[in-house]
C-alpha cells in the first residue's frame, strides 16, 4: 500500500469512528453525573403523580381538598359517608400508594430476574411464581369462599400460596444437576408456569357465571380495584426489604452479567447467590402478584428504560427502577381510571397497550445504535 | 508468587475429565497450557480460580493451599480472564474494569481512592483509558480482550490466569495482547491455542492430552515433532524463528500425521 493510500484509508477510518464514539462518550457522561439528578426528578415526579392520582376521577377534589382530607386521615379521624374525605382516604390515596409500590416491586424484581437469568428479556413472571398466585386467586374465586373459607383464606392469601407451591416446584426442578443454571431457572419457571396456567384456564371454564368470569379476568389482567389499607402492610414491607437485599448484592449482580466464571473468579459464590436471587425474587412476586394480580410489561420495560438513562451498574439501576417503577404505574393507573367514562380497565390491559409499542420503539432504537 | 497444581483430577457429571495433572508456573513466569480441543486445558484452569472444585489434587499459591483460602481470599490473589463474552446489558469499559474491585468491596460499601486508583492505573496499562466512557459491548474484540485484561489488572492478583485471550483476535490484535500481558510480568497461567504464541510467549509449557499431562518444559524441549505428531496428529518441524531466534513451528497443511502409512 502506497503512503498516501495508508494516509486516506486512516482518514477515513477517522471519519467513520468519531462521530459514532463521540456519541457514546456524550451518552455516558450524561449517565454517571446525572444519575443522581434522574433519582431526584423521578421522586419529585412520584410525589406530583401520587397528588394527581388522588385528586382526579370520576369526582374530581381541588388540592386544598386532597390536603385537608390526608391531615384529617393522618390525624386518625374517621371519615364520614359520602364525603370528599372518603374518597381521598380510604379508596383513593390507598390504590396510588398500592399503585406505587407494586410499580417499584415489580422495577426492582425485573432488574434483578435480568440479572438472574442474564437475559436482558427476562421478566418477574418468567419463572412461573406469578402462575401459582393467579391459579391460587382463580381457584379461590371460583370454588367460591366455600373452599377458600374453610381453609380460613382471602383471595390474596389464596394467591400467595399458589405463588409458594409454584416456587416450591421450580425450586425442586432447577437445583438439580448443580444447578440454578440459567437455563435450567428459565426452562423449570416456563414448564411449571404453562403447567398451572393449564389448570387456571380450565377453572376459568368452569366459572358459575358472568360475575365471576369478570373477576377471574381482572385478576389475571392484573388490577389495583381491590387496594385497601389493610392491603399496602404486605408489599410496604416486601419491597423496601427486597430492595435491600438486592442492593447489598450489587456488585456480585454486576459481576454475573459478565458470565458465571468471570463471577466465580471474582469471589461470587454463584450457586449461592443465584439460589439466593431466586427466594428474593419469588418471594417479592408473590406479594406483588398476590395484592394486584399479575400486572404486565411493567417488570420487562422499566429496566430496559432505566438501563438506557443509567446503565446497567446495579448500584444505580435498581434505585432508579423502583422509581420509575413506581412513577409509571400510579401514572397508568390513574389513566386506566379516568380513560374511560364508564367503566374502569384493569390496569394490565393500559401497561400492555403502552409498554408493548414503548418496549419494541426502545428495542428498535438500540438495534439501529449497534 | 509461583502457583503449583499437583496431582489434580476433576470429575464432571461423574466422568473423571482430568487426572494426574501437575503443573508450574514459577515466580513471574507465564506458563502455558497447550493441547487440542477437549484436552483439559479449561478444566485445569477453572479449578485455579475456583469456578470448580477438584475431586482430587490441590493448588498451592506458594505454600497456601487454595482450599484454606475462602472464595474471596482467593479471588484477591488470582485473578481470572475466562472465554466469557457477557450479554449486553450497557456497562461502561470502566464499569466493567471497577468489578476487578469486587473482591475488596463489602456489601453497600462505596468506591474509595483506592479503587479509583486501582481501574485508572489498569485502564492505563492496557492503553485503555480514553476508552474508559465507552460503552463496552460496542468495542472491537481486541480492545474488548485489553478490558478485560485490565479488569484481571484492577484485581491487583499475585497470579493471572487466562483462558485462550488471543480466540477469534486477528493476528495484530493478538500479538498487542500478548505483548501488554508478557509486559506485565506476573506469574501467569494461559492456555493458548495458538502454538506458535505459545512457543514464543512463554517460558514453560504443559502438553496436556485427554485429560492427562503429557510433556512440562521449556518450549524447546517440549515441542518437538515426535510430540505434535503425537498430540495434535500433525506433521510439523521446528525450526529457529528467523526474526526471534524462537521455536518456530512449521505446519504441514497438505497431510496428518501418520497419513503415509
Amino acid at each position: 500500500m502506497t503512503p498516501t493510500a495508508a494516509l486516506t484509508e486512516k482518514r477515513e477510518e477517522e471519519r467513520e469512528g468519531t462521530p459514532d464514539r463521540r456519541e457514546e462518550e456524550r451518552e455516558d457522561g450524561v449517565r454517571t453525573i446525572r444519575a443522581g439528578w434522574v433519582a431526584a426528578a423521578l421522586g419529585a415526579a412520584l410525589l406530583v403523580a401520587l397528588v394527581a392520582s388522588v385528586a382526579l376521577g370520576s369526582t374530581p377534589v381541588p388540592l386544598a381538598g386532597v390536603w385537608s382530607a390526608v391531615a384529617r386521615g393522618v390525624a386518625g379521624r374517621e371519615p364520614a359517608p359520602g364525603t370528599q374525605d372518603l374518597i381521598v382516604w380510604q379508596l383513593r390515596l390507598p390504590r396510588a400508594l398500592l399503585a406505587a409500590l407494586v410499580g417499584a416491586g415489580l422495577g426492582v424484581v425485573g432488574t434483578a430476574v435480568q440479572a438472574l437469568v442474564r437475559n436482558p428479556l427476562a421478566d418477574p413472571y418468567l419463572l412461573g411464581i406469578s402462575s401459582g398466585a393467579s391459579l391460587g386467586a382463580v381457584a379461590a374465586i371460583v370454588l367460591g369462599a366455600g373452599a377458600g373459607g374453610a381453609l380460613g383464606l382471602g383471595l390474596s392469601s389464596a394467591a400467595f400460596v399458589g405463588a409458594l407451591a409454584a416456587f416450591a416446584l421450580v425450586w425442586a426442578m432447577a437445583r438439580r444437576g448443580g444447578g440454578f443454571s440459567p437455563l435450567r431457572l428459565v426452562l423449570a419457571g416456563v414448564g411449571i408456569g404453562q403447567f398451572l396456567s393449564g389448570f387456571t384456564s380450565y377453572l376459568v371454564l368452569q366459572a358459575g357465571d358472568e360475575q365471576q368470569t369478570r373477576g377471574v379476568l381482572f385478576w389475571l389482567m392484573g388490577s389495583l380495584g381491590g387496594a385497601q389499607w389493610a392491603t399496602l402492610a404486605l408489599p410496604a414491607i416486601a419491597v423496601p426489604l427486597g430492595l435491600a437485599a438486592l442492593l447489598g448484592r450489587a456488585r456480585a449482580l454486576n459481576a454475573l452479567l459478565m458470565g458465571d466464571e468471570t463471577a466465580a473468579g471474582l469471589g461470587v459464590d454463584v450457586t449461592r447467590l443465584r439460589r439466593e436471587l431466586f427466594v428474593v425474587t419469588s418471594v417479592l412476586t408473590g406479594v406483588l402478584v398476590s395484592v394486584s394480580g399479575a400486572i404486565g410489561f411493567v417488570g420487562l420495560m422499566v429496566p430496559h428504560a432505566c438501563r438506557m438513562v443509567v446503565g446497567g451498574d446495579h448500584r444505580r439501576l435498581l434505585p432508579v427502577s423502583a422509581l420509575f417503577g413506581a412513577v409509571l404505574l400510579v401514572v397508568v393507573d390513574l389513566v386506566a381510571r379516568t380513560a374511560l367514562s364508564d367503566q374502569e380497565l384493569p390496569v394490565g390491559v393500559v401497561t400492555a397497550m403502552v409498554g408493548a409499542p414503548t418496549l419494541l420503539y426502545l428495542l428498535d432504537r438500540r438495534l439501529e445504535r449497534s | 508468587m509461583r502457583i503449583a497444581v499437583e496431582d489434580l483430577a476433576v470429575s464432571l457429571s461423574g466422568r473423571e475429565v482430568v487426572s494426574g495433572v501437575n503443573l508450574l508456573a514459577a515466580e513471574g513466569e507465564i506458563a502455558g497450557l497447550v493441547g487440542p480441543n477437549g484436552s483439559g486445558k479449561s478444566t485445569v484452569l477453572r479449578t485455579v480460580y475456583r469456578h470448580l472444585a477438584p475431586h482430587a489434587g490441590r493448588v498451592l499459591l506458594g505454600d497456601t493451599d487454595l482450599r484454606s483460602l475462602s472464595a474471596v481470599e482467593s479471588a484477591r490473589r488470582i485473578a481470572a480472564l475466562p472465554q466469557e463474552r457477557g450479554g449486553d446489558f450497557e456497562l461502561t469499559v470502566r464499569e466493567v474494569v471497577a468489578m476487578g474491585r469486587t473482591p475488596y468491596k463489602r456489601a453497600f460499601a462505596a468506591e474509595d481512592r483506592a479503587d479509583a486508583d486501582a481501574v485508572a492505573g489498569a485502564l492505563e496499562r492496557v492503553g485503555m483509558a480514553k476508552a474508559a466512557r465507552r460503552r463496552f459491548s460496542a468495542l472491537s474484540g481486541g480492545e474488548r480482550q485489553r478490558v478485560l485484561l485490565a479488569r484481571a489488572l484492577a484485581q491487583d492478583p499475585r497470579v493471572l490466569v487466562l483462558d485462550e485471550p488471543t480466540n477469534h483476535l486477528d493476528v495484530r490484535h493478538q500479538v498487542e495482547l500478548l505483548t501488554l500481558l508478557r509486559d506485565q510480568r506476573r506469574t501467569t497461567l494461559i492456555a493458548l491455542h495458538d502454538l506458535n504464541a505459545a512457543a514464543s510467549v512463554c517460558d514453560r509449557l504443559h502438553v496436556l492430552h485427554g485429560g492427562r499431562l503429557l510433556a512440562s518444559g521449556r518450549p524447546r524441549d517440549v515441542l518437538t515433532p515426535a510430540l505434535l505428531a503425537e498430540v495434535f496428529g500433525v506433521r510439523a518441524a521446528v525450526v529457529d524463528h528467523p526474526l526471534t531466534g524462537d521455536p518456530l513451528i512449521a505446519f504441514d497443511h497438505r497431510s496428518v500425521a501418520g497419513a503415509e502409512l
